[in-house]
């Protein structure tokens, strides 16, 4: 595995934000293959999906390894990187939580980025539902990182950013973009902010580049 | 004798002081009105409304560099007096006075930041008791409604509510040991604001385990109110 992976990238994904975004701090180069997903749906093509039946970015070519999930890429990325190490908690429990909160994001926060898809991409959606539940799952959040805060702990894991921070935060900090606005949510714009000054950050279109 | 916050009408608390971290800003919603509250670099704190005169984009989306704030389109800077300082696209011009922010007033006071309009001619509240920072909680529901559930209940499951005052936009209540002190924030006529703090001693650890009772107040808040999340 000594080449650059590769990824099947397409800018205004949130999911691919967040393959950049781990690479950038995991300190590995990422080869990037275009993917005209909006408008031109080239992710629907008989090509992406012969690398990927689901049909959907971010897609991970790395050796003999071919990753559809945006978690397991993030979370090779981590193990692959020079710095990735610092993202992966050493200790059980901490790995435990690290996982828990990966999964929360994959299942319980999936809206966020569905109802910006539908608000900006022109995916298929009950907007009205995909916002209702958006919400929902952060103040979820919000309530987590309102205890975080009392118990001395900046991220979601602990109190250092974890492979979790990295795919949950573009819900959060991409939310305005289907008129979800960060007034109700102070816990998580002081954790945004957190994870902005991470060694290695990038922005992404939405998430301006200010600090 | 001192001041009560009945004396402060037309002052309200818009956000805990501690939610909003020097250098930075964050946008709020006041009976309809978007307003931006920010700290500069001094950690001086200034409310303004939530709108560039260039483009009419959010101040509140922009940053914060030394004592000026700047808008995230154009990068217009307004200086603390909110007057435009700085064209980034006319970096020669001598930039006229009458570019300006609509400003109000803005105080810290029990822990909370507190706004008024300009022509508010009553006195700002300036209560300096030191009280610990719960949280901000958003409930989609009106002000009234959120007011009545929280002197009924607190925060529901901490016992009984006792000792109840209404001074002001701030009502105390306690329930066991714990003192609360909650700021009332309308924010439209569906949604409004509770800026929580603990009065008195209180550890790091038991205002952790108070954060799943202010979800319960926020639910039963919200239990028959139409369209709440």
């Amino acid at each position: 595995m000594m080449t650059n992976p590769t990824l099947w990238n397409y800018d205004l994904d949130d999911a691919c934000y967040r393959v950049r975004l781990m690479a950038s701090l995991s300190g590995v180069t990422l080869d990037l293959r275009s993917v005209d997903a909006f408008p031109g749906n080239e992710h629907l093509g008989d090509e992406m999906l012969a690398l990927n039946p689901l049909g959907r970015l971010p897609v991970l070519e790395h050796g003999a390894l071919t990753l559809c999930q945006t978690e397991a890429i993030l979370l090779h990325l981590a193990r692959i990187g020079p710095r990735g190490a610092a993202f992966v908690p050493s200790d059980d429990a901490g790995a435990a939580r690290m996982r828990d909160w990966l999964f929360f994001g994959a299942r319980d926060l999936a809206a966020p980025s569905q109802a910006r898809a539908v608000a900006m991409l022109g995916a298929a959606g009950d907007a009205g539902a995909l916002n209702h539940a958006a919400r929902h799952g952060l103040r979820l959040l919000e309530d987590h990182m309102t205890a975080q805060g009392f118990r001395g702990q900046g991220f979601v894991a602990g109190a250092r950013a974890t492979v979790a921070d990295i795919a949950l935060f573009p819900a959060f900090a991409l939310c305005r973009d289907f008129n979800l606005d960060h007034d109700a949510f102070p816990a998580l714009r002081l954790w945004a902010r957190r994870v902005r000054q991470l060694d290695g950050f990038i922005t992404m279109p939405g998430i301006p580049d200010y600090h | 004798m001192p001041q009560t916050l009945n004396d402060t009408a037309g002052w309200a608390p818009l956000a805990l002081a501690s939610d909003i971290m020097t250098a930075t800003s964050a946008g709020t919603v006041w009976n309809g009105d978007e307003i931006v509250i920010w700290r500069d670099s001094a950690g001086r704190v200034h409310a303004w409304e939530d709108r560039c005169p260039h483009r009419g984009m959010k101040l509140s989306f922009g940053f914060v560099r030394g004592d000026r704030i700047a808008c995230l389109y154009h990068g217009w800077e307004y200086d603390s007096a909110a007057a435009c300082r700085y064209i980034p696209a006319h970096p020669e011009l001598d930039v006229p006075a009458t570019i300006r922010v609509a400003r109000y007033k803005a105080v810290e006071a029990l822990g909370m930041i507190w706004v008024a309009p300009l022509d508010q001619p009553g006195p700002a509240p300036v209560d300096q008791t030191q009280v610990n920072a719960l949280r901000s909680l958003q409930v989609d529901a009106p002000l009234a409604r959120l007011t009545q559930v929280f002197v009924t209940h607190g925060l529901p499951g901490l016992g009984l509510v006792r000792d109840v005052v209404a001074d002001g936009a701030v009502i105390r209540l306690t329930q066991g040991a714990v003192r609360l002190v909650a700021g009332l924030h309308p924010v439209d006529d569906a949604t409004s604001m509770l800026h929580i703090a603990v009065e008195g001693a209180c550890t790091q650890q038991a205002l952790a385990a108070l954060v799943p009772a202010t979800a319960a107040l926020r639910r039963l808040a919200e239990t028959g109110v139409a369209g709440a999340a």
